[in-house]
């Protein structure tokens, strides 16, 4: 049964899109057919890390959201570009947001109909036969983020160690539990070298009652390599490539 | 100090505090009203509408109504399913919002007020309830006491039309507009063209009214009635009306959203049970039987099709069969009715938990 899992942060800037590029080249490399939507239609840029160039991409989520094309044909397959050879069983598609101002435009003054996210999921996992569907989100809480919790089998919640993050995150829960959520895991990003990874662990997932499925450190390795590829395709055998797979493992759990 | 180091400090309580703040705040009812609309989006349920709009979009059968000009301008690909069920939720797909006219579905909701101005002895003196095996516009009255055989058939209509109570013509106008509104939690409009068509080339209509009046069966106010009539089947609405007139009488005539009495409660049996027996023209005898979901189809594409307790489906799709009724709204219903043992005599298991499919508690396998 295909699985869909939602990426969301209460906040910008935790690193969402990297996680999110990190963890499906990572369940791609395992030989699954792996899709990414990139639903963050206000400020869209996962796209970079796959090495999908704007130039490239004359199909998007917004052309289908305006019912110009069906979803199939805005997924871009990305497979040579974390290093999959044809013949690999893996396969990684993206779906990219229009990075063009006037597209953004259109589509924060005339919106859209949420539901067609849905119906777009669901004829995207289909007509690829996809295993796992990732969703990289906008952050905050808007109706799409709502939709795309409802619709999730797991929802990762990333978030930093600072105040901000951990209040935001609370409140995304409360979210997350009216909306039936069926299975939450946190993952806690930017964690400077001073901090204890595994008290920290230990003390959100007492605070939250919800496991943490992986700690990454503030990197600097992961800064350099930037919004300009996957991390864990250059480096597999790094600890952060082994944490992916660990928080790989855990999506599949119970 | 660094500001991580600052950071580090205040951890021990932070976690904490923070998520206790937000939590406080958390309220309930608007959370719970927004995650309920979306949980509705991403149901099960909404995804299995979808996909029998996917499956019989591209059905190509049957014609678009075209007696009077107006009906054959429609669009024969507009398609919208709508289900709302007793608690008031609501799950539609395709052209929902595309408004229609209402045309022979009117005619459940005017014998429902025809009997609370009248009572039922008094109304069933003037229609009878029996299916009539023949056309919806058929000449035919009971020979022994001379009723119109029921208030699903153009005859009857007429006559129920005729126990509207009202002052004059624009009074009884207003009443039967504001007990739409009632069903369906919104105010209606009525399509002039389509009212002007129906009532310059209304012979037969005509000719039946006068052949009424003719036993006594209908009042003389003939003209001011069958205007009455041509208005009731011009209303405009759309699928979502539809199903919510269906589910407010699946709900026993208090509607699900808006909590307003449409229907005093002991009438709700009369209007649904002649559905059943009368209400998809003379395919009914058959659509009990299959289906076995109360109904009421209009030419102007509709269905509207009520599950006593649970919920009302209202279809929207114009290409009609020889009998008059939408092609793919028949379909729709057909599996509705299949997949979810909605048939009101079945006690099978069937293939789909009706309740598992609404909450999307299970994990149901609809990727």
């Amino acid at each position: 049964m295909p699985k869909v899992i939602s990426i969301h942060s209460y906040r910008g800037g935790t690193g969402k899109s990297n996680f999110t590029a990190n963890i499906a080249a990572t369940i791609a490399l395992q030989g699954k057919r792996v899709g990414v939507v990139d639903t963050d239609v206000p400020s869209p840029g996962i796209h970079n890390l796959f090495c999908l160039e704007p130039e490239q991409t004359t199909h998007t989520l917004n052309s289908y959201l305006w019912g110009e094309i069906s979803i199939e044909e805005a997924a871009y397959d990305v497979s040579r570009n974390i290093g999959l050879s044809d013949d690999a069983g893996g396969r990684l598609y993206l779906v990219p947001s229009s990075v063009k101002a006037d597209s953004i435009a259109r589509i924060l003054r005339d919106g859209y109909d949420v539901r067609l996210m849905n119906d777009g999921f669901r004829k995207l996992v289909k007509s690829l036969q996809l295993d796992y569907l990732f969703i990289d989100t906008h952050p905050g809480l808007s109706k799409e983020t709502f939709l795309s919790i409802a619709i999730s089998h797991v929802l990762i919640l990333i978030l930093r160690p600072d105040k901000q993050d951990y209040q935001g995150t609370a409140v995304t829960m409360d979210v997350a539990k009216q909306l039936k959520v069926r299975k939450l895991l946190l993952a806690i990003n930017k964690v400077y070298g001073q901090l204890n990874p595994d008290a920290l662990k230990q003390k959100v997932e007492e605070t939250y009652g919800e496991k943490v499925a992986g700690v990454f450190p503030l990197s600097e390795e992961v800064v350099q390599l930037a919004s300009e590829g996957v991390f864990c395709v250059r480096y597999p055998e790094h600890p952060i490539s082994q944490t992916f797979r660990q928080v790989a493992a855990q999506i599949d759990q119970g | 100090m660094s500001e991580a180091g600052a950071d580090r400090e205040k951890l021990d309580q932070t976690p904490n505090q923070a998520a206790d703040q937000a939590a406080d705040q958390s309220s309930g009812g608007d959370l719970q009203s927004l995650a309920s609309s979306i949980t509705a989006m991403a149901s099960p349920f909404r995804n299995y509408l979808n996909d029998l709009h996917e499956k019989y979009r591209s059905v190509d059968e049957g014609t678009v109504a075209d007696y009077i000009p107006e009906l054959a301008e429609a669009n024969p690909g507009w398609f919208g399913i709508c289900v709302v069920t007793t608690d008031g939720q609501l799950f539609d797909v395709g052209d929902c919002d595309q408004l229609f006219t209402i045309q022979s579905m009117s005619k459940a909701l005017t014998y429902g007020m025809a009997l609370e101005d009248h009572g039922r002895e008094y109304v069933n003196s003037k229609v009878s309830n029996e299916p009539t095996g023949e056309a919806f516009n058929s000449i035919v009255l009971d020979e022994e006491t001379n009723r119109p055989y029921n208030p699903m058939v153009n005859a009857g209509a007429i006559a129920t039309t005729d126990l509207i109570k009202g002052k004059d013509g624009t009074a009884r106008l207003k009443r039967m507009l504001s007990m739409f509104e009632r069903y369906t939690g919104r105010s209606h409009d009525i399509c002039m063209p389509v009212f002007l068509s129906e009532k310059s080339s209304g012979f037969r209509n005509r000719a039946i009214a006068y052949l009424m009046l003719n036993f006594g069966m209908v009042s003389d106010r003939i003209d001011e009635t069958l205007d009455l009539y041509f208005q009731q089947c011009s209303i405009l609405v759309n699928a979502k009306d539809i199903a919510m007139i269906s589910a407010t009488l699946a709900n026993g005539g208090v509607n699900p959203a808006t909590q307003v009495r449409a229907l005093d409660e002991h009438y709700v049996q009369d209007v649904i049970s002649v559905m059943l027996s009368c209400g998809m023209y003379d395919a009914s005898g058959d659509w009990a039987y299959r289906v076995g979901i109360p109904a009421k189809s209009g030419v102007g594409g509709g269905i509207l099709a009520t599950v006593p307790g649970k919920l009302g489906i209202g279809t929207f799709s114009p290409p009609l069969d020889v009998k008059g009724n939408s092609v793919r709204g028949i379909k729709v219903c057909e599996d509705l009715s299949k997949d979810f043992g909605l048939h009101l005599f079945n006690v099978a298991s069937p293939e789909h938990n009706l309740q598992d499919w609404l909450s999307g508690n299970t994990d149901i396998d609809h990727w």
